[in-house]
């Protein structure tokens, strides 16, 4: 390998420091330009945007370049790069720690500094898009300052080191880790763009329903990526790590889970602002529970107050992070109280049984949702801080507790969809609702005859017979009326997402409810039999190289095609990891764990066996949602012909009228 | 948008599938799901208990060793058969310290996990119920003397 | 109520638990502390029934009326090597005093084979346990090697250390409890 030149931790650390100049003076320019209306300093915008950008692409190629050649000059290197980690793995071991990850936070969020500037274009006139340019580039100066700062990772690191322990292995075992954290980070750090926006038109005062329109893909688009991110998490977890499940509500995926949360609740509440301008406290509060939350979720899994299987190393970030959620919520809070006259909507809702009140307890259920796992999750530091012992609160509590939120959840996907604005009449719902209830009779005749049992997943799937069959009836309308075009658009989009969701709740409800596990003992010519299905050992095959030596043994499945799960010790860390093997079918999942002790010469295997139901519907769902929120962000049936930047707000103004569907 | 006065969409359809509904899940809901696998009960009794060096797994999801060798130990107890569940739960925790439990005790400073969601719950529905009251309040507002002579004048002028 | 009322009482609802919110964070400290604490603690030491590697018996109960020691040892853990050498001069002192203390290492998690090898390079002629499936660790609570008990001449455990031992640390606190030990 390349001799270490010493020259990546100076380069990466001036690189950083252009960017931090790039932001802060791109927050200055947009502040000035906002106050004096300079035109002058307003094209400087543009520029710093890019210098930043550029600055930390260079920074993160530097970065690369010295995990790619093992500089072992730099301490970060040191601790996550191996002279025997693959290129692929090796790769990704930048964002496989603390200081790693920073850095791919400012590598996002200044792509999405400059992306935004270029959307602008010509509307960087409006005052409201130079605020929001400003809170853009003060947050990239935040985390900017984090990287050069107290998470550098081109930091100089012990002399004389020339190898290292690599990555966790948990980490080179699945190309998914390529994948995972970039798309992740595209929808956690994408969230900035909409609170830019909000704490923009708070500043500015205009509240109008123009900066959410406008904003409108952005955030489905950051919301999108998170979605996607979250569930290959969830993959990830079922495919590597070997339990067999797929959420384990550790610490880390609640927080990514938390900001999806709100996310959504707005999602859907801004409809009500769009059509009839309500609702816009409850808005702004979600879209700034949103950002905070990033950082709050961020704060908890890196300071190391929290331990959890991603757990990144401690370090003295959590000071800043803390010092700066505070700041969020401090700033955004007295905003949101100082324009609070002007957030005052000019309607009501009319009755509970509307669309307007359907999105309501909407919100309202998923701020419970969002509470729920928040408090679980920082429960142990308040029992820490007032009576000073360590407690845990794990799975049970937070299964026990979001399941009624969910059966409340697809009991409102069931019956919004067909709720007209306004008010709805009881005769208005009996008919619409007609169809998709059978669906759910259906649903649930069908499950009790093939012997499902258990009050709460058979709810879960009665219930999410009935919403499906709610969200096909529109499509369907939709696809009747317009052809092609009934598919794609907000609400038929958001349908189709509807129907993803519905296929995870219900995947969800099965698999925690229904799943079966034996331990069998195996040994070669005999076969054991579980749940209907047979288990054959064929023999052990051993697989040894520089990094690791891998035990597996292989075992037909019913006679037919054989699946291999494994044990692999990696040499250097002394660490075993043990690699399921999964028969994926329509219907169940048979998943294999290699017990230990192994005893690869004597002919005998003790393996585990889980029958998983509908994990399969699991990852379809996700497909569905991703498909639905590509589908949602077409345009609809008719495009707005009003400016995309706000009005001042008169009172009583509907402007930006959208007939989307029915 | 034209509904159809459809006789099968009356309410007493309507009571008549709920009562099916109904049925549906009265038999289903106390159908016994089976025995349970030795390792079943393994798992669930798992899922209880958090794996001691790592701050936060269960059990059941963690692979440490000390999580190995204590689904070893569960699985011994239950084999023997005669420990139940909470027997074995409580076995681990004797043993451990009471952080080794996933499921927070209802009693003491613990039981606030449990109370506040409820707490919030019905503080959200107060909220529902008041802001649909008052939203139905305004919606039937009165017109003072003042104002309709306002609207008089205004009329008159014109 | 009126709106603006509720509206105010919301926000100052807000306020109140972020502030709460914030101090939990601000206090919460990311090393939790080595608890050598244990529920074992002044009850009746669990009962250990097990062969040594020189294939003897041995049970705890019999142990009875002297001080025991119990260090639950694996040969690849870093501070369990660490602390051999004060073992072996803990073991030393013990050997010439009256009232002398029995040291008893227990295997964790690793074969007998590479126990005997370690004790046969480093030192160390104090019987060794054998720990079949970890019953032995599991009944005591341990999680992480190297652990260090004192048993009393009644039974009872008195003292769990957590982690590698310190110099004269083992000592110290036998000594401790002896003198309290009436």
């Amino acid at each position: 390998m390349l001799a270490s030149n010493g020259v990546s931790g100076p380069l990466g650390r001036a690189l950083l420091l252009v960017g931090i100049v790039g932001a802060v003076f791109g927050a200055l320019a947009a502040i000035s330009s906002a106050r004096s209306q300079d035109q002058k300093i307003v094209r400087l915008i543009p520029r710093f945007a890019l210098l930043s950008f550029v600055a930390a692409v260079s920074a993160f190629a530097t970065m690369e370049y010295a995990m790619i050649t093992r500089d072992f000059s730099l301490e970060y290197v040191q601790k996550v790069g191996s002279t025997s980690t693959p290129p692929l793995y090796n790769f990704a071991a930048v964002w496989s720690a603390l200081e790693g990850s920073i850095l791919l936070w400012v590598l996002v969020l200044s792509g999405y500094t400059l992306a935004i500037v270029f959307w602008l274009g010509k509307r960087l006139d409006d005052l409201l898009s130079r605020w929001a340019m400003a809170v853009m580039f003060i947050v990239e100066a935040f985390f900017f300052l984090l990287s050069f700062g107290p998470a550098s990772p081109f930091k100089a690191g012990a002399a004389g080191v020339f190898d290292g322990p690599g990555p966790n292995p948990l980490l080179q075992n699945h190309v998914l880790v390529m994948f995972h954290p970039p798309l992740l980070y595209l929808g956690y750090v994408g969230m900035t763009v909409p609170f830019a926006f909000a704490i923009a038109a708070l500043v500015t005062g205009r509240l109008g329903e123009g900066w959410l329109l406008a904003t409108r893909r952005w955030t489905l688009f950051a919301w999108g990526f998170l979605t996607v991110g979250i569930v290959l998490g969830g993959w990830w977890s079922y495919e590597v790590l070997g339990w067999s499940g797929v959420w384990a509500w550790d610490p880390v995926e609640n927080a990514s889970l938390l900001p999806w949360i709100t996310a959504t609740a707005y999602i859907h509440s801004v409809l009500v602002q769009e059509r009839r301008g309500m609702l816009r406290v409850w808005n702004l509060s979600l879209l700034v529970s949103t950002f905070s939350l990033t950082i709050l979720g961020t704060f908890l899994t890196r300071s190391g107050v929290l331990n959890s299987v991603h757990s990144f190393s401690e370090s003295n970030i959590g000071p800043w992070l803390l010092t700066f959620f505070a700041i969020v919520v401090i700033v955004s809070i007295g905003l949101i109280g100082w324009r609070g006259d002007r957030l005052r909507s000019p309607g009501s809702i009319d009755s509970a049984f509307s669309r307007e009140g359907a999105f309501l307890a909407n919100n309202v259920l998923f701020s419970l949702f969002a509470f729920v796992v928040l408090l679980g999750t920082v429960f142990p530091l308040i029992v820490e801080a007032l009576q000073d012992r360590n407690i845990v609160v794990g799975a049970p509590f937070f299964d026990r507790m979001t399941m009624p939120i969910g059966i409340a959840l697809l009991t409102v996907m069931a019956i919004a969809p067909v709720l007209p604005w306004r008010k709805a009449s009881g005769e208005l719902l009996r008919d619409r609702l007609f169809w998709p209830a059978w669906c759910g009779i259906g649903t649930l005749a069908v499950c009790v005859a093939i012997g499902a049992s258990g009050l709460a997943p058979l709810l879960a799937f009665g219930l999410g017979g009935f919403a499906i069959g709610s969200a096909l009836r529109q499509v369907i309308l939709a696809t009747r009326r317009q052809g092609w075009r009934g598919l794609v658009g907000r609400t038929n989009g958001g349908m189709i997402v509807h129907v993803g969701v519905i296929l995870i709740a219900v995947s969800l409800a099965a698999s925690n409810s229904y799943t079966r596990s034996q331990e069998l003992d195996l040994a070669v010519g005999t076969a054991a039999n579980f749940g209907g299905h047979t288990f054959e050992l064929v023999k052990y095959v051993e697989q040894i190289d520089a990094r690791r030596s891998a035990v597996s043994a292989l075992i037909k499945i019913d006679g037919g095609q054989a699946y291999a799960p494994a044990i692999t010790k990696y040499t250097n860390l002394g660490i075993n990891v043990g690699t399921p093997s999964v028969k994926t079918g329509i219907f169940e999942d048979l998943y294999l764990t290699l017990e230990p002790p192994v005893l690869k010469d004597s002919g005998k295997a003790r393996i585990k066996v889980f029958i998983k139901p509908l994990v399969l519907w699991l990852w379809i769902g996700g497909g569905l949602m991703a498909m639905g929120t590509v589908l949602a962000a077409f345009p609809g049936r008719r495009r707005r012909p009003t400016a995309p930047t706000s009005a001042m707000l008169p009172v009583g103004d509907n402007d930006n009228e959208e007939a989307v569907g029915v | 948008m034209m509904i159809t006065k459809s006789k099968v969409k009356q309410p007493t359809v309507w009571v008549v599938m709920l009562i099916i509904v109904g049925l549906l899940l009265a038999v289903g809901a106390s159908r016994d799901g089976g025995p349970r696998t030795q390792q079943e009960r393994v798992d669930a009794i798992s899922k209880r208990l958090a794996c001691p060096t790592c701050q936060g797994e269960s059990v059941y999801v963690s692979r440490a060793s000390a999580s190995v060798s204590l689904r070893e130990e569960i699985a011994r107890q239950v084999g023997s058969g005669t420990r139940s569940d909470d027997q074995i739960v409580a076995y681990v925790e004797q043993r451990f310290g009471g952080q080794v439990l996933l499921v927070p005790r209802s009693s003491g400073l613990d039981a606030l996990v449990w109370a506040l969601p409820v707490a919030a719950l019905i503080c959200a529905l107060v909220g529902l119920i008041s802001a649909f009251r008052r939203w139905k309040v305004s919606a039937t507002a009165e017109i003072s003397d003042a104002e309709r002579e306002l609207v008089q004048k205004a009329l008159d002028d014109f | 109520m009126s709106q603006r009322r509720g509206a105010r009482m919301i926000a100052m609802a807000t306020l109140v638990v972020m502030v709460g919110l914030l101090l939990v964070l601000v206090n919460a400290s990311p090393n939790p502390s080595e608890n050598a604490d244990s529920p074992l603690l002044g009850q009746p030491a669990p009962a250990i029934e097990t062969t040594t590697l020189d294939n003897k018996q041995f049970n705890l109960a019999r142990r009875k009326g002297s001080w025991v020691v119990l260090n639950f040892f694996n040969s690849t853990c870093v501070p369990c090597r660490n602390e051999h050498p004060l073992l072996l001069e803990f073991a030393a002192t013990e050997a010439l005093a009256t009232d002398k203390a029995e040291l008893y290492t227990v295997i964790n998690d690793d074969s007998d084979e590479a126990v005997a090898a370690y004790f046969q390079t480093f030192g160390g002629d104090w019987p060794k346990l054998r720990d079949q499936n970890g019953s032995i660790a599991i009944s005591f609570g341990i999680a992480k090697v190297p652990e260090t008990w004192i048993i009393d001449p009644n039974g009872y455990v008195r003292l769990r250390i957590a982690g590698q031992l310190s110099d004269g640390l083992l000592e110290e606190q036998l000594s401790a409890l002896r003198s309290s030990f009436g």
